[in-house]
């Protein structure tokens, strides 16, 4: 099997040669590179060359098209400092509060902000390995997108003082989702990732995430279906109280933070792939030995229920020690 | 007399645990207009309201909605009590708070200082992406019983492990050094080199307590 028909029966609960090891290796390509991650962060043609390269080095099943976290609200009109080696920061929100939410305008992604170089990417990438790896795009949910568009306090706070505003405001970053992630599909995106830390229950308590957000994923990942792609849902953190609803929000696929016992995400969902779920800080000061037998040991809990694929608990730190992310990988090899 | 105060305390209270910040000032103005102190609303207002917020707010049942609303109106009460923005009048200790140079999230450290702040402390903001050596200063400066260092992403450790030395080497070696944020938690205190490492703004705030609690 190569790493896509791996990644596609596992996703379908079929027997599979092994358990798809896909860390979420991101900006860590660049670093592996000697690239800095300013370039990275801005050229597709370079983030495939470097996905490729760190694919050919770990062995992994995936390559994964994600810049950072600011794509969107960058090409909804928000303003980016970039640093030669960290991810960039906002300097001015497109959005503030007492602004009308009809004044936004969904970004073309074919041509607003960095998003043609996120496309740009995927092509190369469909063209090269498109038939033997799985290629993962990743953009922001809709909450997510609201806190970028205009900062994280000021977006809490407009939810609590003007809830209707921000309601438009959430729909809004849904048709901005669904619009970007159906352009990724059609430009080789095998699997859209979304990734959602501003709805994990750290940041908003359930009830507001059943309130205010499950419709809206609902929504986009049945666009997401209608376009092909399984749905995938990466929200970091406590999210133990938000797994019941994975069903009925149409993931099939979710991510799971190191700080998620496997056995309870097992437990509520039977039926949905898990991801996950070695802690990052440990592929940065802890030791091979460690993460191998850590993630061994995660695949061994997993024997006879399928449906896993192993990977870290979030992004794979920029830092990250090779030896550590290769042990990671290799432990999937010893559980054929 | 400190039954009614009491009472009206409560109606503070209330106010600041449903983060209704309008509501918490107008009670503030309305308490300090019957004569109640500051001290007082500090003391039986403010910091009642953060104890039964960090008995409520565990590691699995934090979220930063209510903290920040909550933090809006504490804030609100405390610029209403101290508009000049000085310290508060316990004088329990003063904490040096920093994201280390080189992240520049600064909400987890924000958190941090609006929990401590509600809980009487004194707590000097240096900012984001700040230098370790201006942490260190501060801590001389300020005669800090604690430096408190918020890190979200990891390339930020190796700046952390150095704290507690920077610290010795200035004869500080009883300023305790705490971390915490979403990736420095992950890390255990010694592989960080520091006194302790908090999961939560309140666990950390717990940790404070009770060393400001065992000072001499």
């Amino acid at each position: 099997m190569n790493g896509l028909e791996r990644f596609r029966a596992t996703a379908a609960f079929q027997a599979a040669d092994r358990i798809p090891a896909i860390p979420l290796v991101f900006g860590h390509a660049a670093v592996l590179a000697g690239v800095g991650l300013d370039e990275y962060l801005r050229d597709g043609a370079l983030l495939a060359r470097c996905q490729l390269e760190a694919q050919a080095l770990y062995g992994t099943d995936a390559v994964y098209v994600y810049m950072d976290a600011f794509v969107e609200t960058e090409a909804v009109g928000s303003k980016l400092r970039f640093g030669r080696d960290s991810y960039p920061e906002v300097l001015e929100y497109a959005f503030k509060a007492g602004d009308d939410p009809g004044r936004l305008v969904v970004p073309d992604p074919e041509k607003d902000g960095r998003m043609p170089q996120i496309l740009e990417a995927l092509s190369l990438l469909s063209a090269q390995v498109g038939d033997r790896l799985v290629i993962v795009s990743a953009l922001e949910g809709p909450m997510t997108l609201v806190t970028q568009i205009m900062g994280m306090q000021d977006a809490l706070y407009f939810a609590a003082d003007h809830p209707d505003d921000f309601e438009r405001l959430l729909d809004f970053a849904t048709d901005v989702v669904i619009r970007y992630g159906i352009a990724q599909i059609r430009a080789g995106a095998h699997v859209p990732m979304v990734f959602d830390p501003s709805s994990s229950p750290s940041i908003v308590p359930a009830q507001f995430f059943r309130e205010f957000l499950l419709r809206r994923l609902t929504r986009i990942f049945g666009a997401f279906r209608q376009a092909g792609a399984p749905g995938w849902l990466n929200i970091p953190g406590h999210i133990q109280p938000l797994l019941r609803y994975c069903p009925e929000a149409g993931v099939q696929i979710i991510s799971l933070d190191y700080e998620v016992p496997a056995a309870e995400a097992r437990e509520v969902l039977p039926t949905t792939v898990l991801v996950g779920n070695i802690k990052p800080m440990d592929l940065v000061l802890g030791s091979p030995e460690q993460v191998f037998r850590d993630a061994s040991a995660l695949c061994e809990s997993f024997t006879g229920r399928g449906g896993f694929m192993l990977s870290s608990g979030s992004e794979v730190p920029l830092e990250s020690r090779p030896e550590n992310v290769r042990a990671l990988v290799s432990a999937r090899e010893e559980k054929e | 007399m400190s039954e009614h105060v009491g009472s009206e305390l409560g109606l503070l209270m209330s106010a600041l645990l449903d983060g209704d910040h309008a509501c918490a000032l107008a009670e503030t103005r309305r308490l300090l207009a019957a004569g109640v102190t500051p001290e007082h609303i500090v003391t039986a207002g403010l910091e009642s309201a953060m104890r039964q917020l960090d008995e409520k707010c565990t590691v699995e049942g934090f979220n930063l909605l209510e903290i920040m609303l909550v933090g809006r109106a504490v804030s609100a009460v405390v610029k209403e009590l101290y508009p000049a923005g000085g310290p508060l009048p316990q004088g329990k200790a003063t904490f040096v708070i920093a994201t280390p140079e080189g992240d520049i999230h600064d909400l987890g450290k924000n958190i941090v200082k609006m929990v401590l702040t509600g809980k009487g402390y004194r707590v000097v903001d240096l900012g984001k992406d700040c230098p370790s050596q201006d942490v260190v200063d501060a801590a001389e400066r300020e005669s800090a019983a604690a430096v408190l260092v918020s890190g979200l992403i990891t390339s930020v450790v190796p700046q952390v492990r150095k704290l507690r030395d920077a610290l010795k080497a200035k004869g500080l070696e009883q300023v305790k050094v705490v971390a915490g944020g979403a990736a420095l938690k992950q890390a255990s205190a010694e592989s960080l080199n520091v006194d302790y490492v908090a999961e939560t703004a309140f666990d950390g705030a717990r940790y404070l307590d009770q060393l400001v609690q065992a000072r001499p």
